[in-house]
């Protein structure tokens, strides 16, 4: 049905002659200040919270507007059912040895601007809070007298059977790399797709990166997906754009994630790519936190494998 | 049905006795050109000022005390005939009216003259097709739900499109007919073309208040297409050639003045037009759209008491994408085939019976491939359903109709398939879903005293929801869902209902009448939709043991009056709408599959209601005619699942409509047009704050529908061009100039539409461009308009 939405906005551009589009101002009623919890934790690693404020959709938009976003002074704790442990703030201008190269995957910054800026975040250096499997983890945030809480399960993992690559039919070096899945039967999975080059320190999503087994419950069956890292940049020739060279060694990284993280994600991408679309129904994303905040309290369980794109 | 008989019988031997001391005349009333029945064509006897007016099938029939009368026989553009009759006996007179050698001099006859104030039709509005066709066009195509839209009380979906809201009903609560057959997509290209090919229509009528109890199953509108019967004298051929498409029609007697034939097609060629725009080698080489559609009739007299028409429609649009880049290709396919074949029997010269069986089909596909992945949805709605209705004339006083409906649906809301090379994936079962949808009415126009007339009917509908079906209960993280599977015939819900409908006229002195109408509907069909305009991609949803029927009710009244003998027609009507069970999907639902689920289980239902006040000022007689019409209105929607249970007002809530309507006559050769629109902006939901999560951009939406577009209006022009109708010839005996009515004739129709180039919103987005990081990032709300100022052009002939 999404895809149908695509493919009629593109009816619309291609068979319309003519179509203009201008900038216009006009009242738009309704808006309301919340809080946006931004929180996750995986295998072996910490609790991240990220907590900042949703804007009028004609507040300023510069770098500082986004900045001054962040919320700072909040009481954030993560109980894994026998340990609560209270996140510590830690900001990217006063980073902790070692942790520059998580922190620039968790704001999508090079490292080399993160000193340069002050975005704090919430998390924790003790290891007994940090993601286990079959965990479910209780987020708790207290800010000026209000309270959110949330909670989200650590799932186990589903391995793929196989990694591999082939080259696409156009060319000889190039390709995407596929998979086969063997999804688990009678009960509900939800997976999240993400690549990087071997030599890169932050994975990629790529287009949809999420999907759950509506369709394939308890089937093997071989799939394909593009390489995320290189899809916008323009240091590629553009036919090349999206693919795996012939030799490149990438890490894949498939992890599993509950129902509710799932269906935000859904319909955060569903929003994302129907952004402007006078198809597309209004969505509002389903958030797992109590208490009127927007955002999600979400666990990954990802299974790592690496491969090298050879046939 | 025994009941049902022996009510038939009992009124059969009412009509007996009436006859003993009155006298009936009846018959049909055809166009002497053609043959062509004539519906509402008036049978005025002025000394005793009774009158009777033909049914859709031209029939007539008229009771009054014997005597010797002059009785005038009246039909829209054709000269009036007057016969005396002695009627001592009850008379069946056939009346074939023609033209003189004035025909296209702007003096018609006006057949309807008066009858806006006489009738006791409320709400009713009959447009006639010579001057549709000579209003602006969009792109040069005939549209006449575009005219429709003209009307006071209807109004558009959107710029161009081709769903109408009629008193703050939705668009599926309009019945749309065609020869009795329903038309559930009544739209090509998106929305923009009708699917009425204006060559094959004969005749429009539009109810959107004060039903009849001869109509139901929606609560809105009833839109009443008749297709041309065909010309009973000779062969004719009729076509145009325009910017985007080309058009023809043959017709013709099959056996003169006993039966006819009438086929007509167009077919759009953009396909064709992009084709030479994209060369082989680009990566959309292949991509394109078209539709077409064909039309055909035909229509025999067995005998002097029987006839029956055979009517069909089948309609296809097709739009196809190809990338080669990506390898992915869609087609995606919808549209519509009709059928239905009617018998008109005469009984006796008061009782007239049509016994109808239709069949309608309208599917909706879309097909896509990638690779090794193939994907395929449908979606669509057959009937398959019989009625019979009954026209009984027992006096001058009374006009009575009853009769039965049924309707077997079969609905397909989603059927998902896909693949990937050898691996079939679980979409879930292909659900079907059937029901029964029976009715029978009984009406009565009866005219209480020489000033008030009355229609009183009742209308009894049922339906039954039956197996097959598989009703998925969906739980929650604690309870799992579970499934009841119901077998094929079992009946799983029965709904039933009253439907009273009344209306009123009170004639006042001076051509002036006060009307009140009534109606209450049930409508056991749903159309649901995801998106803010109407797509094929909507989705036709049966009432189910979830989905329960819709239901409404209007109350109206107005004051009509004429001016300068019948000249200018104006009323005022005053309206009130409240409907129930409406349904939406909910916040954020996203129906796709059939995996362990029902469409139904999306839904939420709700309650609606609408009230406003319509001027409407006509003038029908001389070079300039046309019409004003303006509405005030105000519809609200108030569902307890969705905007936090507060009232909203729905999408197409608009306080001010207006539409100014012209045509002028200039001369035998030249016709202008013009029509100017001014409305309200639409209702829309936008965004009213952003956040960032997982550093992507992300909306929070406001309350529904509280943001409203700046207004629309809108002047189209138009000018048709005819070639001369008579060329001069010389008599071969005496040598003098004789001027002889042209065979082939034809014009030219050019259209300016949105003539001083108003950027009109279609919809506001908010777009964001760059990014944060950089400094650039812009959040703005973008207005995107679809039609600047579009002239075309059409050549059109007959022979």
């Amino acid at each position: 049905m999404k895809r149908i939405h695509f493919i009629l906005i593109f009816g619309f551009i291609t068979l319309l002659f003519s179509s203009c589009t201008k900038e216009v101002k006009i009242d738009i009623p309704g808006y309301e200040e919340q809080l946006v919890i931004d929180g996750n934790i995986e295998t072996g690693m910490p609790p991240i919270v990220l907590i900042s404020l949703s804007r009028d959709i004609y507040a300023p938009t510069n770098l500082d507007a986004y900045l001054s976003g962040f919320i700072s002074g909040a009481i954030v704790t993560v109980s894994n059912g026998t340990k609560t442990v209270q996140l510590t703030e830690i900001c990217t201008d006063n980073l902790p040895p070692g942790s520059e190269a998580m922190a620039a995957a968790v704001f999508g910054l090079p490292v080399e601007e993160l000193a340069l800026l002050h975005i704090c975040a919430y998390t924790s250096f003790d290891t007994d809070i940090w993601g286990e499997v079959g965990k479910t983890y209780t987020l708790n945030v207290s800010l000026e007298g209000k309270t959110y809480t949330s909670s989200t399960s650590i799932l186990k993992p589903t391995a793929m059977d196989t990694l591999y690559w082939k080259p696409d039919a156009n060319f000889n070096d190039r390709g995407y790399s596929w998979a086969t899945l063997s999804d688990p039967t009678n009960q509900y999975d939800a997976y999240r797709w993400e690549s990087k080059p071997i030599s890169d320190p932050i994975f990629y999503k790529p287009f949809q990166p999420f999907t759950d087994d509506q369709f394939f419950n308890g089937k093997t069956f071989d799939f394909a997906y593009e390489n995320s890292s290189n899809c916008n940049g323009t240091y590629q020739p553009e036919e090349y754009r999206c693919y795996y060279k012939l030799g490149d060694t990438i890490v894949v990284k498939v992890s599993k994630l509950p129902r509710d993280v799932f269906e935000y994600m859904e319909k955060k991408y569903t929003q994302m790519y129907s952004a402007g679309n006078p198809f597309a129904t209004p969505i509002n994303l389903p958030t797992n936190i109590v208490g009127g905040a927007l955002g999600i309290w979400a666990g990954y369980s990802p299974w790592y494998d690496t491969l090298i794109c050879i046939p | 049905m025994k009941y049902f008989l022996l009510f038939t019988i009992l009124f059969l031997h009412s009509t007996v006795s009436f006859a003993q001391q009155n006298q009936t005349i009846s018959g049909y009333i055809t166009d002497g050109r053609s043959g062509e029945a004539m519906i509402g064509a008036k049978v005025f006897i002025p000394s005793i000022s009774k009158g009777a007016v033909t049914n859709t099938y031209g029939f007539y029939s008229l009771t009054v005390p014997a005597g010797i009368y002059l009785i005038e026989f009246r039909a829209q553009g054709l000269d009036t005939e007057i016969k005396e009759i002695n009627l001592t006996n009850d008379v069946k007179l056939d009346v074939e009216l023609g033209t003189s050698l004035q025909e296209l001099q702007e003096v018609q006859v006006n057949a309807k003259k008066g009858e806006n104030v006489n009738s006791t039709k409320i709400g009713q509005i009959e447009l006639q097709m010579d001057q549709i066709k000579t209003l602006p066009a969009f792109m040069g195509e005939v549209d006449i739900i575009k005219t429709i839209q003209l009307l006071p009380g209807v109004s558009s979906v959107s710029e161009g499109g081709q769903g109408f809201y009629v008193r703050g009903g939705g668009p599926d609560q309009n019945l749309v007919l065609l020869d009795e057959g329903v038309v559930y997509n009544a739209a090509h290209l998106f929305g923009f073309f009708s699917v009425f090919n204006a060559d094959a229509v004969k005749s429009v009528n539009l109810i959107k208040g004060g039903m009849p109890a001869n109509y139901g199953g929606r609560m809105s509108s009833v839109l009443e297409v008749n297709m041309n019967e065909g010309n009973m004298k000779k062969f004719k051929v009729k076509g145009g050639i325009g910017v985007i498409s080309s058009r023809l029609t043959i017709e013709g007697p099959l056996k003169k003045d006993r039966g006819s034939f009438i086929i007509s097609g167009r077919r759009t060629y953009i396909d064709l037009l992009m084709k030479a725009f994209i060369p082989d080698t680009s990566p959309f080489n292949g991509s394109g759209y078209y539709f077409y559609d064909v039309n055909v009739k035909l229509n025999y007299k067995l005998g002097d008491k029987d006839r029956i028409f055979l009517s069909g429609y089948y309609g296809k649009d097709m739009f196809t994408y190809k990338s080669k880049d990506d390898n992915f290709n869609v087609q995606m396919p919808w549209g519509n085939g009709i059928a239905a074949l009617r018998w008109n029997h005469l009984f006796t010269n008061k009782l007239f019976m049509n016994v109808t069986g239709t069949f309608s089909d309208y599917m909706f596909a879309f097909k896509s491939s990638q690779d090794q992945f193939n994907f395929e949805l449908r979606s669509g709605v057959r009937d398959v359903g019989g009625k019979v209705d009954f026209s009984w004339f027992p006096n001058s006083r009374h006009r009575v109709k009853w009769g039965l409906d049924y309707i077997y649906h079969t609905f397909t809301p989603t059927s998902v398939s896909a693949e990937s090379e050898d691996v079939v994936f679980d979409t879930g079962e292909i659900q079907r879903l059937f029901s029964h949808e029976n009715a029978a009415y009984f009406m009565d126009e009866f005219d209480v005293n020489e000033n008030i007339k009355i229609n009183a009917g009742l209308r009894y509908s049922t339906y039954e929801f039956v197996g097959p079906f598989t009703r998925y209960i969906k739980g929650d993280i604690s309870k799992p869902d579970t499934a009841i599977k119901y077998p094929s015939g079992d009946l799983i819900k029965f709904y039933q209902g009253l439907e009273p409908r009344f209306s009123l006229r009170w004639l006042l002195p001076d051509k002036s009448s006060i009307k009140a109408g009534y109606s209450y509907n049930y409508q056991y069909v749903h159309l649901t939709s995801l998106s803010a305009v109407s797509l094929p991609t909507d989705i036709w949803y049966p009432t189910t043991d979830l989905a329960k029927p819709q239901k409404g009710w209007q109350a109206s009244a107005g004051y009509f009056r004429n001016f300068l003998n019948d000249h200018y027609e104006t009323s005022v009507e005053v309206y009130y709408k409240g409907m129930q069970n409406l349904i939406e999907f909910k916040e954020g639902a996203l129906p796709g599959d059939n995996v362990a689920d029902n469409t139904d289980n999306l839904l939420v239902y709700g309650q609606g209601w609408s009230y406003g006040i319509e001027f409407f000022i006509k003038r029908t007689y001389g070079k300039l005619t046309g019409w004003i019409g303006y509405t005030w209105a105000k519809t609200e929607r108030k569902f307890p699942d969705l905007n936090n249970g507060k009232v909203y007002p729905a999408k197409y809530d608009r306080r001010h409509d207006l539409s100014v309507v012209a045509n002028y006559k200039m001369n035998d050769r030249i016709t202008f047009g013009a029509c100017f629109i001014y409305a309200t902006g639409n209702t829309l939901t936008l965004p009213s704050s952003w956040y960032v999560q997982e550093q992507n951009l992300l909306f929070n939406y406001g309350a529904r529908n509280s943001t409203r577009m700046v207004p629309y209006h809108r002047l189209d022009l138009s000018v048709t061009i005819y070639d001369k109708a008579y060329k001069t010839r010389q008599n071969p005996d005496t040598g003098e100039s004789i001027q002889v009515k042209k065979k082939f004739r034809s014009n030219c129709a050019i259209s300016i539409y949105n003539a001083y180039n108003r950027a009109n919103p279609f919809f506001l987005y908010v777009d964001n461009d760059g990014d944060f990081l950089s400094g650039n990032f812009k959040l703005s709300v973008k207005q995107v308009t679809l039609f600047p100022i579009i002239p075309s052009f059409n050549w059109n002939f007959e022979f």
